[in-house]
């Protein structure tokens, strides 16, 4: 029984990962690092629903009290729109968590969008609401 | 495991399997009442009316549903094996090239479209949406990707002679019966045939033949043979496609800000390599 429920979990990761990598476009791989999870908050400075992919930036003050400008990418426009991201909901000046993978090079500030998270709680993912279609 | 153990499983078993006959006795007559597309729609001369957006039932990042654009398994691959793709009747010569090629010198980073499609849809381009506006005399196919469109005449006219080659190539088309047939030719050779990262180039004698046929009122059904006799060691037959109307009536405009894109996944990548 153990062995079975251990190959239904190994199954359904697998599969999960197929999936997620059947959709993320243009190889995310070859720019972030999947085994190094990052999460920032900050200020939101500008969203960009943008082909081939979107973008969100965002201030982020550490410790000490320095901002540093940070750059999110996420999926495309009409996968996030489709999916129940709204244009204009999330506007400069709102304070945001992201949660992501970190680049490959670690000098830069800059990640792949997993989720985002508004001060009331709303979430969004990479193609657009984690409560929209795109999460059932 | 104990004979108590198996009777359990068995038990366990046989109520499943009476739920699941019970579902779907249920559900199944109202599935195929929902089911049921009108007739083709017609234009005023006839012929079956492409108009409408369609899609696979879903657009990117989202569950594909009942209505999923299918691709057809067996068909150009012998019993058991995965049909050919554009790049598997690559000659030596290309898929040398194609090796020397990677994920960042994807064209479509830096916006330009596809030759034909990543879902081997040609309507798609790189997204998984695309709209037809069908009239007797000319059809218009437009993607929402790149801003790609086509202007497809059907009245069977040759290609033109005086248009440079361009990405999506020059369109003529026909009606045989009921399928709209298009032809399209006068490529570019700087583009791929696919994007996300898979690596498929072609040359300027890239030749695509497409058939569409709308089986009912939800139904799109297309089929295309690609030829390159200059990459290609045969013909490719590409899977037919099936796609449904979308809930939709109208394709967005999208920008597209490939340069900013491809520097920014460069730097992320810088030393990652």
């Amino acid at each position: 029984m153990k062995r079975t429920v251990r190959a239904v979990l190994v199954w359904g990761v697998l599969s999960l990962g197929i999936a997620t990598a059947a959709w993320a476009h243009h190889s995310f791989a070859a720019a972030f690092d999947m085994n190094k999870p990052v999460t920032v908050k900050g200020t939101i400075v500008q969203v960009r629903l943008e082909n081939p992919h979107s973008w969100f930036f965002l201030d982020v003050k550490d410790a000490s009290g320095k901002v540093e400008r940070w750059a999110f990418e996420a999926g495309t426009p009409s996968g996030m729109l489709r999916n129940g991201f709204k244009p204009g909901l999330i506007k400069q000046g709102v304070e945001v968590t992201i949660k992501g993978f970190h680049a490959k090079d670690p000098a830069q500030n800059m990640g792949m969008l997993r989720e985002l998270i508004l001060a009331d709680g709303t979430s969004y993912g990479m193609f657009g609401s984690q409560q929209g279609p795109a999460a059932q | 495991m104990t004979r108590r153990g198996i009777g359990e499983v068995v038990t366990a078993g046989f109520v499943f399997g009476l739920l699941w006959i019970a579902v779907v006795s249920v559900t199944a007559p109202l599935a195929q009442q929902e089911e049921k597309p009108g007739p083709v729609p017609r234009m005023a001369d006839g012929h079956p009316d492409l108009s409408g957006v369609w899609w696979g039932g879903a657009d990117i990042g989202a569950a594909r549903g009942r209505g999923a654009a299918r691709g057809g398994g067996a068909r150009g691959g012998a019993r058991g094996t995965p049909p050919p793709t554009f790049t598997s009747l690559y000659k030596p010569e290309a898929a040398a090239k194609a090796k020397t090629l990677g994920d960042k010198d994807d064209p479509t980073l830096r916006c330009t479209p596809t030759a034909f499609g990543t879902l081997n849809v040609s309507l798609y381009d790189v997204g998984a949406v695309g709209q037809i506006i069908s009239t007797p005399r000319m059809i218009v196919m437009l993607t929402e990707t790149y801003h790609g469109f086509r202007l497809v005449p059907t009245d069977g006219r040759p290609h033109r002679d005086d248009v440079a080659p361009s990405y999506r190539g020059d369109s003529v088309g026909r009606w045989d019966g009921d399928t709209f047939i298009v032809d399209t030719t006068n490529f570019t050779d700087n583009t791929w045939m696919s994007a996300e990262g898979r690596v498929s180039p072609h040359s300027d004698a890239l030749h695509i033949v497409e058939r569409y046929r709308r089986v009912d009122a939800n139904t799109l059904e297309i089929e295309a043979t690609v030829e390159d006799p200059q990459t290609l060691t045969a013909p490719w037959v590409v899977p037919k496609q099936t796609l449904v109307l979308a809930p939709f009536d109208r394709i967005m405009s999208i920008n597209c800000s490939g340069i900013e894109t491809q520097a920014l996944m460069d730097a992320a990548a810088k030393q990652g390599k």
